[in-house]
């Protein structure tokens, strides 16, 4: 099998490893499509351990994790929950944009995430001792927050934190080049594309280019696409609804991209 | 007749003269929106504001004709200071439009990569030029086809290359150029100014209100002899080419000032002070302070930001807490009564939005889960056998602080009985009834000001207090005030919100306008105090929120608070009815 693919930003590497020989839990935080997901998923691979990915919602309750009771013809029986297999058996247990879960079913993660490393389950009545390949790890992503919505201290200060951002430049070529298999100069393009439009941002539109949908642009235009087309579809579009903004993201790409202006 | 075959010989010969294409004209006022987000994209700053500038006169050699038409000695640049850019009202120097608009676009960039301080504009310019042409593949396109272009329409620019040495101001301007700040020390004199700017062609066109840029340059004229009249006989009937236009006092201005310096290329700025009588009615106008406003203390001192040296002014700041006494207790007002049933309904509907509690010994539905895990459970008689489970109204944790800007502004009126004023006591007691309805704690305080050494910072409702009859009288009692230094307001309330133990903590600003100040708390300075006092607050963890009635929020409300972090009310007179709305949204 392939390794997968992922290029550090910064220490990030080391971090995640020793944080995991030291089985100390890690929060990610960072903007969307900047390969956090991408990140845990390489670095399961690279520590030899399964992910187990729960993507939080607001209706997510504490059975979801844990697990519970369900019935078959035999009568109830227990069924895990995705945080309880990891429990057991060692493994990354990730939980994905964990701001949006409600923040008391979080609270059963707190004596995972300090010294103890238990995880109580009521229901049965046991206590799992988390298996010494056991890692907790979140993310959320610090931009579309409710005012209401936001982790509590408490969950918060048991984690290592890791932010991150959008790669730089060279380091986010290189993945493009790798991952949509497009022209070095293309790459360039879209790069610095994103570089502008990552100007924006907060005040303009509501989140920046993702690397992600460069990879999209990059895979469309690697496909023969007309690369003005396929970024006014992959990126322009996708970035706002707002005409004035769709203008001035259209008029971007083509001054990279040109399309001829009598047309 | 004279006159009309006059006017005729005049429309016909600076349209010949005119190089321009007015067909394929873009106007800026359409394109406005789009160039401020481009200026952000290229990297532009994000405090400084575009506008139209004023044409600017430049000695050039020019063609028989323009000489003849009067045409061909001002000109429409782009330029910039450190306060926001400014372009031409329109362009049309291609024969299309799209090159038309390309042509502000190319602007804004080049706007966005000159050093503003250089010196040598010529070399400054080729290397942006340059710069952009190799970086976009959409502007090599333009420049390929619009200098070649350009060259041989106006021949007279081919000089620039030629002579690198040299003063720029003789040469023709290049149009594809960023020209430098008028004045080196950047005092600009703004007018508010509803003529036409465009008056290169003479062709009299209805324009929109516009914020113009006169050339100013500073003299000395303290030494102008009283009395004695120093001009000759003959230019009586001419406009004097100094006029004193008083920048003191903003209060009045002389129209006959004002009317002359639309006409004028350059102003000239006296630095006479205005007489003493203008500035004793200034200070009349503030009046003392009525009997019924109570000081808590002398007041005390906090920090404000200064963005040109990128530091705290320690203690700048006067606070000056007060709160009004012997106000008269009043019940809600009747007009306020309907409204309130009206919002009363969704308030109710706020209550709906519940959160579901389950393992309780009774309740209204049969929770499937905990009946399942007793069946599966060893030892039935232990279970302890709460099978149920039931919708209850959130507990809201949180703490509101509404700072109301009460300065000079809110005295406008709305309609003929209506001021602005009214509208924020009516939000206000509106919105007080309902957070006390929904039980939610809130504390209201509103502030004006006059410079760093006034900050009056009204006490309305603190948190301890209860809701009653005497906090609708203080409302009630909301007077306007000053200005408004809007950083010195945030910041006071955030230390009085940051002292509430709820997990939730969210500060609502009730605005009518850009944070100003007499001193040089206004513009770039008053904008930039506000963010970092905004950011502040985010530290704190406290949610600020701004409520605006200022239809150009727009332009730099999302670079004070973000963009999902305010609203902008087009109709003051929905305040009230607005205000509990967006409260209840924020914090569903």
């Amino acid at each position: 099998m392939s390794k997968m693919y992922y290029v550090p930003q910064g220490n990030e590497i080391e971090l995640f490893k020793a944080a995991a020989g030291m089985n100390l839990p890690v929060l990610i935080k960072g903007p969307t499509g900047c390969g956090k997901t991408r990140f845990i998923e390489a670095m399961g691979e690279e520590l030899g351990r399964d992910v187990y990915t729960v993507v939080c919602h607001d209706d997510l309750s504490a059975a979801d994790l844990v697990g519970r009771h369900l019935i078959d013809e035999n009568g109830t029986y227990w069924q895990d929950g995705p945080l309880t297999k990891a429990v057991r058996n060692g493994g990354i247990c990730y939980l994905d944009e964990i701001i949006e879960a409600r923040k008391d079913t979080t609270v059963v993660l707190h004596s995972l995430a300090d010294y103890r490393r238990v995880l109580p389950i009521d229901r049965t009545g046991e206590v799992i001792a988390a298996h010494p390949d056991f890692m907790l790890v979140v993310s959320y992503n610090p931009g579309y927050q409710n005012i209401l919505k936001g982790m509590k201290p408490s969950t918060k200060q048991r984690f290592i934190s890791l932010s991150f951002d959008y790669p730089s430049p060279e380091i986010e070529k290189q993945i493009l080049l790798k991952e949509s298999g497009v022209e070095d100069s293309i790459a360039q393009k879209l790069v610095a594309i994103a570089g502008e439009i990552r100007r924006l941002s907060d005040s303009d539109i509501q989140e920046a280019v993702s690397t992600r949908l460069l990879i999209y642009a990059g895979k469309l235009i690697a496909h023969g696409f007309d690369p003005y087309q396929a970024c006014i579809h992959s990126i322009v579009e996708s970035l706002s609804d707002e005409e004035d903004v769709l203008e001035v993201l259209e008029k971007l790409i083509s001054l990279h991209f040109t399309k001829s202006i009598n047309a | 007749m004279d006159e009309k075959v006059g006017k005729f010989w005049d429309h016909y010969v600076t349209k010949k003269a005119s190089r321009l294409f007015k067909e394929e004209e873009i106007v800026f006022a359409d394109i406005a929106k789009r160039l401020k987000l481009f200026y952000h994209l290229l990297g532009g700053e994000k405090a400084k504001e575009l506008h139209i500038t004023d044409k600017r006169s430049i000695k050039t050699s020019r063609t028989l004709l323009e000489k003849f038409s009067g045409t061909g000695k001002t000109f429409f640049l782009a330029w910039q200071d450190e306060k926001g850019i400014y372009l031409p009202s329109s362009l049309s120097y291609f024969p299309l439009r799209a090159y038309n608009e390309m042509h502000y676009y190319w602007l804004i960039a080049m706007l966005a990569n000159v050093n503003i301080k250089t010196k040598k504009i010529e070399n400054e310019n080729i290397n942006a030029a340059n710069g952009l042409i190799e970086k976009y593949a959409g502007f090599s396109e333009f420049y390929a086809y619009a200098h070649p272009f350009l060259i041989t329409n106006y021949p007279e620019l081919s000089t620039i290359e030629s002579s690198s040495e040299g003063s720029s101001a003789d040469n023709y301007p290049n149009p594809l150029w960023i020209y430098p700040s008028l004045s080196t020390s950047g005092k600009l004199l703004t007018t508010e100014d509803e003529e036409d700017v465009e008056r290169q062609n003479d062709e009299p066109r209805k324009s929109e209100t516009l914020q113009m840029k006169k050339k100013s340059e500073q003299i000395d004229d303290k030494k102008e002899t009283d009395g004695l009249l120093l001009f000759l006989p003959e230019s009586i009937l001419s406009f004097m080419e100094q006029v004193r236009v008083d920048r003191q006092e903003n209060d009045s201005f002389d129209e006959d000032a004002l009317y002359n310096a639309e006409d004028l290329d350059e102003i000239t700025l006296g630095q006479k002070d205005a007489n003493l009588s203008a500035r004793i009615k200034m200070d009349l106008d503030i009046s003392a302070n009525s009997i019924e406003e109570y000081p808590l203390g002398k007041g005390h001192f906090i920090d404000e930001w200064d963005y040109k040296y990128e530091v705290y002014l320690k203690n700048y700041v006067c606070i000056k807490p007060i709160v009004s006494l012997h106000t008269e207790p009043i019940e809600l007002p009747k007009r306020l009564e309907k409204m309130m049933r009206c919002i009363q309904s969704e308030l109710d509907l706020m209550e709906l939005d519940r959160i579901k509690r389950d393992n309780l010994p009774y309740g209204d539905e049969i929770n499937i889960d905990t009946w399942i895990d007793y069946k599966g459970h060893q030892n039935r008689s232990n279970h302890p056998q709460r099978f149920f489970e039931t919708f209850e109204r959130k507990t809201r944790d949180m703490s509101t602080l509404i700072l109301a800007d009460v300065s000079l502004s809110t005295e406008a009126g709305i309609t003929q009985e209506i001021r602005v004023i009214d509208m924020i006591q009516d939000a206000l007691m509106v919105f007080s009834e309902s957070l006390h309805r929904l039980q939610d704690r809130f504390a209201i305080y509103t502030f004006s000001s006059i410079k760093n050494t006034k900050v009056n910072f009204h006490l309305i409702k603190n948190f301890k207090e209860s809701y009653n009859d005497n906090v609708r009288g203080r409302i009630h009692a909301i007077k306007p005030g000053y200005y408004t230094r809007m950083g010195a307001g945030i910041r006071e309330s955030a230390k009085i919100l940051e002292k509430q133990q709820s997990a939730n903590k969210l500060l609502l600003i009730l605005s009518d306008g850009k944070p100003n100040d007499v001193d040089r708390y206004d513009g770039r300075y008053g904008i930039e105090d506000t963010k970092k006092a905004i950011e502040e607050v985010k530290q704190k963890g406290i949610t600020p929120f701004c409520i605006t009635i200022d239809i150009d929020a727009k332009e730099y409300l999302p670079y004070l608070f973000g963009r999902n972090s305010y609203a902008v009310i087009r109709d003051a007179k929905k305040l009230p009815k607005v205000l509990p709305e967006i409260y209840m949204n924020l914090t569903k």
